[in-house]
């Protein structure tokens, strides 16, 4: 039971069997654990598909799914329209790989023809010329957020507009396509990185987490994670894992 | 049978010889080397080779090479039987085990899903297994979709001879599986529906549950009326066959309810297309004891270990249901080499909460992922690069066990294997198994 002061967030899972093709609801996961490390009560929501989805969420998670699902996702979304108005309402949103695409103005549909997105942020996504697939090193663009570690597996390359900022810069591996990688307008931040991404870099999870409660949270290290996070490192940047780029 | 003809006879000698001179240099079986030598000097061998022998061909993400040695061990009651002993599944492997095996045997082969459009039109099996399909090495592009749209145009062109044997449980299999003219449909049972969430037809949502089992809420389309049902009653494993005939397959020696499953879809075969006597493959059936190594308990190091395959989610699913409960500790080995898929994501998609209450023993070339996952999950664990090295620091409950499960993705288990303790006495062994089993089922 959530104590009298404690902080509540409420997290809303957006059609995890849609959505979640490449471990993502591991993300929901390491928000659930970095929140309890810092005190914060997580509620958690999972919406199914063809559910509504609450309009009264702090934070909406997106995975990654397989094309015909992210065109049914994309369908299911856009016609219950509370993501998009909760978003402009402040709301924080986490978009992974397929969940990010389908945030912009349009991405690939399983033919490769270009399918409708929500339109939530300004970018464009077409196909790369050869999948990106392997694992994913970025200079977070972010001040104060760590190296970015995860996997990426997509055909999609982003193209980002003047209203958004792409989250990191790549070190290694292909992200949006143009050296760039993610994108971040407001509380919403989108990003190629699987691994599941948050659970790769708990620093991720505790910005998306301060957004939801107005304030910065402590940096908490745990040694598992550490120890992952400079293995993944390391195989795509050797010596240099943990040297400015 | 028509004699084979010159050319494949000749093939296969060089096959052969190819084969021995990769056995000789220590690079393994040489069965692939000796495939591919042979489709080299002949190549319609697979057609020639094949004949009218085939009795079935098996293939789904998991399970096929259990449900490929029980079918197989079903089929021995009528004369020889020729099968892969290794789990070689592709052109090579399926061509080596017709070239090698008794040339009169009838023939009871496992397939990759991948490989199977190319292997179906040369072999005519008189059954077409046809289990599950589920997420598996995504890395290499093999999303769920796309093989059933190959299964299904596959047969559209089905041999005449075919009957496929579906799992109807599984809607991604059924979409495939309902282009094929004669299908016996299975109701063997599919836990993981995490990949079949759109309907194929239509794209619309499908609904599992019910008395329907699953159906699409757009289209309509839903389960086939199975003539074979796998139920589980009062935690005893039945299968029911079309007359309401019911066949205990508590007694299986392998493990698990997905094994009494794949049984079932094995029985179903064995006697509605192969006509095969039902008591008699049920009986021969529960005497598979150890498949190419899975549920095998060999000495590594200073431990007794059973040896348990899992390749993805929803085969890991599973397989934490076999492990004996809390506190036992147990063993994880995660790799991610080419054969275990490059991406190891797929560790937040196994309920591993399941193993609360223990410690594992978590290692593997992806040991530090796996911790993270453990973490995550609230399960207590230690991370070791080499459990079984002399002198090695182990939670005291793992050295009390007897014989400790170890769980590992494919080259993990396959690098367990190979170390394993080649001097154990086969007599200990057998014993272990049984009591392994024992423990299970308990």
């Amino acid at each position: 039971m959530p104590s009298a002061n404690s902080e509540q967030v409420t997290i809303v899972s957006i059609y995890p069997a849609l959505l979640g093709t490449y471990g993502d609801a591991g993300n929901v996961l390491a928000l659930r654990h970095r929140a309890a490390l810092h005190g914060l009560e997580a509620r958690i929501i999972e919406v199914a598909a063809g559910e509504p989805i609450p309009a009264q969420g702090d934070l909406y998670v997106l995975g990654g799914g397989e094309d015909s699902a992210q065109t049914a996702a994309a369908r299911g979304i856009s016609a219950d329209g509370n993501l998009a108005s909760a978003a402009a309402g402040g709301a924080a949103v986490l978009a992974i790989c397929a969940g990010y695409q389908l945030l912009g103005e349009y991405f690939p549909d399983a033919t490769g023809q270009p399918a409708t997105g929500l339109g939530m942020i300004d970018i464009r996504t077409d196909r790369l010329p050869r999948r990106a697939v392997g694992e994913l090193a970025a200079e977070s663009l972010i001040p104060g957020l760590p190296r970015l570690t995860g996997y990426e597996n997509h055909g999609g390359a982003t193209h980002l507009g003047a209203e958004v900022q792409p989250l990191a810069r790549v070190l290694a591996g292909v992200g949006n396509g143009d050296g760039t990688e993610g994108a971040v307008a407001g509380h919403i931040l989108g990003t190629y990185l699987h691994g599941p991404g948050l659970a790769r870099n708990p620093a991720l999870a505790d910005l998306l987490l301060g957004w939801c409660i107005g304030r910065e949270l402590e940096p908490i290290e745990e040694p598992d994670v550490e120890a992952l996070r400079e293995e993944r490192l390391r195989t795509v940047l050797g010596e240099a894992w943990n040297r400015p780029a | 049978m028509p004699p084979t003809p010159f050319r494949t006879r000749a093939a296969v000698l060089a096959g052969r010889t190819a084969s021995a001179a990769s056995r000789l240099t220590g690079r393994g079986e040489g069965l692939v080397v000796g495939g591919k030598v042979i489709l080299k000097v002949s190549p319609g061998a697979m057609r020639d080779l094949a004949g009218d022998r085939v009795a079935a061909l098996v293939s789904a993400t998991n399970g096929k090479t259990s449900t490929t040695r029980l079918l197989a061990t079903a089929v021995g009651q009528t004369g020889p039987v020729v099968t892969q002993e290794t789990g070689a599944n592709m052109t090579d492997g399926v061509l080596s085990a017709l070239a090698y095996g008794h040339p009169r045997g009838q023939a009871v082969l496992e397939v990759d899903e991948a490989y199977l459009p190319l292997i179906l039109p040369d072999t005519r099996p008189r059954a077409l297994l046809l289990g599950n399909l589920t997420r598996d090495q995504l890395d290499r592009m093999n999303e769920v979709a796309m093989v059933a749209r190959k299964w299904r145009t596959m047969l559209e062109s089905c041999p005449e001879r075919t009957t496929v044997v579906a799992n109807c449980d599984d809607p991604i299999v059924t979409w495939a599986a309902r282009s094929a003219p004669r299908v016996l449909w299975v109701s063997a049972g599919q836990n993981w529906t995490a990949d079949a969430s759109v309907c194929l037809e239509c794209g619309g949502l499908l609904r599992f549950g019910g008395v329907e089992g699953w159906r699409c809420t757009s289209c309509g389309q839903q389960r086939p009326e199975p003539a074979w049902r796998f139920q589980i009653d009062d935690g005893r494993f039945t299968a029911v066959g079309p007359d309401r005939r019911r066949f205990d397959l508590s007694d299986l020696a392998l493990p698990g309810w997905f094994n009494a499953a794949n049984a079932t879809l094995a029985l179903a075969a064995a006697t509605d297309v192969l006509g095969l006597d039902a008591r008699t493959s049920v009986q021969r059936m529960a005497t598979v004891t150890a498949v190419s190594g899975r549920y095998e308990v060999r000495t590594i190091g200073a431990l007794d270990v059973r040896l348990l395959l899992a390749k993805n989610p929803a085969s890991w699913s599973e397989l934490l249901t076999v492990m004996p409960p809390a506190p036992a500790p147990v063993i994880i080995t995660i790799n991610a080499n080419d054969a275990d898929g490059r991406d190891p994501s797929w560790l937040w998609d196994v309920p591993f909460e399941k193993l609360r209450g223990r410690t594992v023993i978590a290692t593997g070339d992806r040991r530090r992922d796996l911790a993270v996952r453990l973490l995550h999950a609230g399960v207590d664990h230690v991370v070791i690069e080499d459990p079984y090295a002399p002198g090695v620091e182990l939670p005291a409950s793992a050295r009390d066990l007897e014989v400790i499960d170890c769980a590992a993705t494919y080259t993990a288990f396959h690098g367990l294997r190979t170390r394993a303790d080649a001097r154990t006495d086969p007599q200990t062994r057998r014993r272990k198994v049984r009591r392994a089993a024992t423990r299970v089922v308990s």
